[in-house]
């Protein structure tokens, strides 16, 4: 218990499980934006884990600058990624993401 | 004759290109232009194409002849142009030439090729008269002469052969001349295909002498010819049978004993095979008989005077090649007499006039081989020559009788029907005094030239024979063989079936010569009074006029032909009756053997005459003559004084054996039924393998394999990006699986002469490594700890081997394992050949093999 | 058990608690706010972590702009938002079989980690200034320049694709039925044979729900 948050292994290993919960949520899931707040999850553990190895090495703040710029693209693409459900509710009156098979075979 | 030697020397003698051109010429134009010209037009052109030929014949053969002067053959040459050129690995080179050259034999050939179509040009002239297709029967007669021309000036094997595709080639054309009516198409490709089997013979010949002698024109072949006396192993092919060790002992050791064939008995064989298809022997003669679908005057000129002599020139050009090798020289010998005896045989019973002609070419032919094949070269050379005059003569003659019956019953089949002819010589006197010059010569008449050529070729099938070359042959590598040698009683045998058949010929010949000209004109049951109809004798409707016996036929009376039709019967019943004296041993006349003896100078010498030979002569000239008079008077007897009836009664008495002659004896049902059957069921096995194997497991099968995969593999293209994402996930796995496992690897320098061995092992992200370098089963080091050292070498000594192994750990603390093998091999101080283990035969190098073997007498 | 060892505790079971919400909510909009929690709870790790001007970034941009824009996603879309009552679920096999596939993967992964060699490396003393304001600043401002300027241009970029995507289609002036598949892109479904099968209006859809699932 001593060493709790001191120890990189532990956030390596915290950021796999919520990558985990997020990559199982969104194999899961057959809710789009659920889908997409799944994705988000997996985006915040990768910041985490390279947040804490920066927290290692500590020569330079690369890793937190990396985590900025995942932080701007996860919001630009969120931002289009809501406007694409947007677009497809008003195709297919509906958010599940198994109506969106119009490339089957 | 100085100017002709000044303007064309011997060695580029340019008269021989355009004897050959001039006929491809006159065919080329008459061909593309021959409609447009007209009639008279295209016969002058043909006609002055084939005259000038034969003048340049003429003045060639004197040049020869003023250049021959004693021992030395004259030739003359003319080299066209490479054909083409053949590299050996060891760098020479073989030409192969277009080139054409004459000498006595090809010179005395060409005057008789030229001649004797210049005289049948003329005849078709009018006989072809009223056919549409005129100018295409005289550009195929050129194009006929010029094939010829090749095949007989031809400087090599390979010109010969295309002159000989090229009368083959003709030779279909003017068969089936009148193609409309398929009796005569097939005809015209019966003898195609059966003179391409016998081709198939001259290639092999061609291969074999091209290795063994070096070369394809005759000079090469004349100097190298000795290289053929070597033994071949034909049986078992390669080193053993692969079966026979399931025989017992001794059949598995009769079965494996190698037997060797001389390679000059097999070219023998291959070329006398061409000779058989195209000069119509046993078993290839069947497309002659047919052949006569074709109108008569390509009968004469093919089928009598020149296209079926190639294989006995062919025969008299290879002499030097042929004589070394007795057995198949006794072959030759034994086929020409036995098919002489079988045409004979079956021209007994024919009523058609053609086909009995045409039987008794086979016989002649026969003939030809019989005194070919026992070393006879000028007497079987001559009576080709006089074969060619009194054929030709009795085609002629027999196309001018049908001409007349013709216009009388327009019937193809009952105008050659002998038994609707008789007394013919009373309409037709010229024709029937010609015949009587050829009958007389072919049924061996005292002093025609019929009766020389052949009484020569009968004295000499008994009495000469081949000379064994040597008594063995051996190559090399210690095979061994004894050849063959002429059996004491096969020139009794031969001379024995030469005179019975000599016998059969003067019978039949005489019994068409009566029942086509003596006694009473049978087409008169056919009406007497008879007037011209609206459509001339015209030869345009050979169609299918086969009328109704009982209705009465009508024509006009049979008549003499137009002098076209005659002049040349007159001079070949001329040259039939007295050309003879060109060689007549009997009376000391020796011209003929005197003019080709340095032809045939390097075959004479393996040619001998058995003892006593000189005094048989007149036994044998009092042999022949009885011959001749027995055959035509039992002719006289049985046709004339008993008008038949003998004849009738045997045929009552022994029906079977009287249809089967009738029927050719059903050689051709016999092929019908397994030779062509037999390929008929290998094509249908092929079209099965095509509709079943091809076109449905190659084709239909796999393409359902493809679509059926297809659809199972569509079920993964669900268009949902979750299922992708699975599938994502499982590959996401595979990749992982292949990141978290070690691998061993190590790269290794083996250096065989110093015996060191270096080994490298790969790196990889946080890997470490153990090894086992001694071979004790126990990792090296103190506790078998893994380290860092990635570079190990060690090393051998001669023939040690060791076994190597390698473990590495990754990160994940995964091991695996690596085993090498490591020998070092003795020294190689075989110098030149590598060679794989436990090979011990001896090195045999590849250009030791190539030298030809020296023969060896063995006394 | 000093104050960090607490404060990484409380902040992990945050994080995770949020992260299950997310996933395993009905509703979406508690799933919304399950981000919510968790993006709390990361910019407290990062706190933990001595990075300070991420911890607001990630507060203002992901809670303050994300999570909004989701919610007012949620809000547009109305009852529809949640998982179909009336849709039937297709391929759950294949779904939770991926699903219980990835969390096998994690836990070998993690297993395989356990069992290696590798030591604990424990966080020395950070430097002061290290994840500070200034500090991430200068990093951006002078080597970092270039992708900082990308990405304000992927910014742009983003809002503008967003409201092409998203903008409602202009009023059809003529309902042109044009035969030409080209011409029907742009105006009605993308593929023939959905225009032959029009989408079931809700009320179908219910009723074929009903009639399915009674």
């Amino acid at each position: 218990m001593n060493s709790l948050g001191y120890f990189v292994e532990q956030y390596v290993m915290l950021a796999g499980a919520l990558f985990t919960l997020g990559c199982v949520g969104f194999l899961v899931r057959r809710n789009v934006l659920v889908q997409l707040m799944s994705i988000e999850l997996m985006l915040n553990a990768v910041n985490l884990m390279l947040v804490a190895f920066n927290r290692q090495h500590l020569n330079d703040l690369n890793g937190q600058v990396f985590a900025f710029f995942i932080i701007a693209v996860a919001a630009a693409e969120v931002a289009v990624g809501l406007a694409i459900v947007l677009a497809f509710y008003r195709l297919k009156s509906s958010v599940q993401s198994d109506e969106a098979d119009q490339l089957r075979h | 004759m100085q100017a002709i030697e000044a303007l064309f020397p011997a060695h580029n003698y340019t008269l021989l290109a355009f004897i050959v051109l001039l006929p491809l010429l006159g065919a080329a134009v008459n061909g593309v232009f021959g409609k447009r010209l007209g009639k008279e037009a295209v016969s002058l052109l043909a006609l002055s194409v084939m005259g000038i030929a034969f003048a340049l014949a003429v003045v060639t053969f004197f040049a020869l002849g003023h250049a021959q002067e004693g021992d030395e053959a004259a030739r003359f040459f003319w080299k066209g142009w490479e054909w083409f050129r053949l590299t050996r690995s060891d760098g020479s080179s073989i030409m192969l030439n277009v080139g054409f050259s004459v000498d006595a034999l090809n010179g005395t050939m060409a005057l008789v090729v030229t001649g004797v179509g210049f005289l049948i040009h003329l005849y078709s002239v009018s006989y072809m008269a009223e056919d549409p297709g005129f100018h295409r029967f005289l550009t195929y007669l050129n194009l006929f002469i010029f094939s010829m021309l090749v095949l007989i000036l031809g400087d090599s094997l390979p010109v010969l052969f295309v002159g000989w595709e090229g009368v083959g080639l003709c030779s279909y054309l003017l068969i089936g001349f009148w193609f409309d009516d398929d009796k005569n198409a097939a005809a015209g490709k019966k003898a195609f295909v059966t003179n391409r089997i016998g081709d198939f013979g001259l290639l092999v010949a061609m291969g074999l002498l091209l290795y063994f002698c070096g070369g394809l024109d005759w000079s090469t072949l004349d100097s190298n010819a000795r290289g053929l006396l070597t033994p071949l192993q034909v049986w078992p092919l390669g080193t053993h049978v692969p079966a026979a060790s399931l025989l017992p002992q001794g059949a598995e050791a009769w079965l494996n004993t190698p037997r060797y064939v001389s390679a000059a008995t097999l070219v023998g064989l291959a070329l006398f095979l061409g000779c058989a298809g195209k000069s119509a022997q046993l078993p290839l003669y069947v497309w002659l008989p047919d052949a006569m679908a074709g109108p008569t005057p390509v009968s004469a000129l093919i089928h009598a005077a020149t296209m079926v002599t190639a294989g006995v020139y062919l025969l008299c050009r290879l002499s030097f090649v042929m004589v070394l090798s007795p057995a198949a020289m006794a072959t030759v010998a034994v086929t020409g007499a036995l098919t002489a005896m079988f045409a004979a045989s079956i021209a007994f019973a024919q009523q058609d006039i053609k086909k009995v002609l045409a039987y008794s070419t086979v016989s002649q032919l026969g003939y030809m081989f019989l005194g070919v094949g026992v070393g006879a070269f000028t007497a079987g050379f001559f009576h080709v020559i006089t074969h060619a005059f009194f054929k030709a003569c009795m085609f002629l003659g027999a196309g001018s009788v049908i001409h007349a019956m013709h216009a009388r019953i327009h019937d193809t089949d009952a105008s050659q029907d002998m038994r609707n002819m008789g007394g013919l010589r009373k309409y037709m006197p010229i024709t029937f005094w010609t015949f009587t010059a050829a009958w007389a010569a072919i049924v061996g008449f005292p002093l025609t030239s019929g009766f020389f050529s052949k009484d020569e070729i009968l004295l000499r099938a008994y009495t000469s024979f081949i000379k064994t070359p040597m008594k063995t042959l051996s190559d090399g590598g210690g095979g061994t063989m004894e050849v063959f040698s002429w059996p004491p009683w096969l020139g009794t045998a031969l001379y024995a079936i030469g005179i019975v058949t000599a016998l059969m010929t003067a019978f039949y010949m005489t019994r068409l010569y009566i029942g086509t000209f003596f006694g009473e004109f049978r087409g008169w049951k056919i009406v007497k009074n008879w007037k011209e109809p609206e459509h001339a004798h015209g030869h345009d409707d050979h169609g299918h006029h086969h009328h109704d016996p009982s209705v009465p036929l009508e024509g006009p009376v049979p008549h003499e032909s137009p002098w076209q039709m005659w002049v040349p019967l007159a001079v070949l019943g001329f040259l039939a009756a007295f050309a003879g004296w060109l060689n007549a041993p009997l009376f000391h006349i020796e011209t003929m053997h005197h003019w080709l003896e340095p032809v045939f100078e390097k075959a004479s010498h393996s040619v001998e005459l058995i003892e006593g030979a000189e005094h048989l002569e007149f036994v044998f000239l009092g042999a022949a003559i009885a011959a001749f008079l027995g055959g035509t008077g039992a002719a006289y007897f049985i046709y004339v004084m008993q008008k038949g009836k003998p004849a009738q009664s045997f045929a009552e008495a022994m029906p079977g054996l009287h249809a089967l002659v009738v029927d050719k004896w059903r050689i051709d049902e016999i092929y019908e039924e397994y030779v062509i059957g037999a390929v008929d069921s290998l094509a249908e096995f092929f079209a099965w393998a095509d509709k079943w194997i091809v076109d449905f497991l190659l084709a239909r099968v796999t393409a359902f394999l493809v679509s059926t995969s297809g659809t199972v593999l569509r079920f993964l293209q669900t268009g949902r990006v979750q299922t992708y994402a699975a599938v994502m996930v499982v590959g996401l796995g595979v990749v992982g699986w292949f990141f978290v496992t070690p691998r061993a690897e190590a790269k290794v320098d083996a250096n065989d002469e110093s015996g060191v061995y270096s080994l490298t092992a790969a790196e990889g992200l946080g890997y470490s490594y153990r090894w086992d370098l001694n071979n004790d089963g126990k990792w090296d080091g103190d506790k078998g700890d893994f380290g860092d050292k990635t570079q190990q070498s060690l090393n051998l000594a001669v023939k040690e081997n060791r076994t190597v192994r390698l473990e590495v750990k990754n990160a994940f603390g995964r091991t695996a394992v690596r085993t090498f093998n490591f020998e070092r091999p003795a020294p190689d101080r075989s110098g030149l050949t590598s060679r794989l283990d436990g090979d011990t035969a001896p090195v045999r190098r590849a250009a030791d093999l190539r030298q030809a073997p020296k023969p060896q007498e063995v006394k | 058990m000093t104050v960090g060892n607490v404060f990484f505790l409380v902040a992990s079971v945050v994080a995770l608690f949020g992260a299950c919400m997310t996933i395993a909510s009905r509703s979406p909009i508690r799933s919304a706010v399950g981000l919510l929690i968790t993006i709390v709870g990361i910019a407290a790790l990062f706190l933990m972590l001595n990075a300070q001007f991420l911890a607001a970034i990630q507060l203002i941009v992901y809670a303050g702009a994300v999570v909004v824009l989701f919610v007012f996603v949620i809000m547009l879309l109305g009852p529809d938002a949640g998982d179909g009552e009336g849709t039937i679920a297709r391929a759950r096999l294949a779904r939770y079989g991926a699903g219980a596939f990835f969390v096998l993967l994690a836990l070998a992964g993690a297993h395989l980690v356990s069992r290696s060699e590798l030591t604990a490396h424990r966080f020395k003393v950070a430097p002061a200034g290290h994840g500070s304001v200034e500090g991430v600043g200068t990093l951006l401002f002078n080597t970092m320049v270039i992708p900082f300027e990308l990405a304000t241009a992927l910014l742009i970029v983003a809002v503008v694709g967003a409201i092409a995507v998203a903008r409602s289609k202009p009023h059809v002036r003529r309902e042109s039925k044009s035969a030409s598949p080209t011409a029907r892109m742009f105006h009605g479904p993308l593929m023939a044979r959905d225009a032959q099968r029009p989408l079931p209006t809700k009320a179908e859809r219910a009723a074929k729900a009903a009639g399915g699932v009674g």
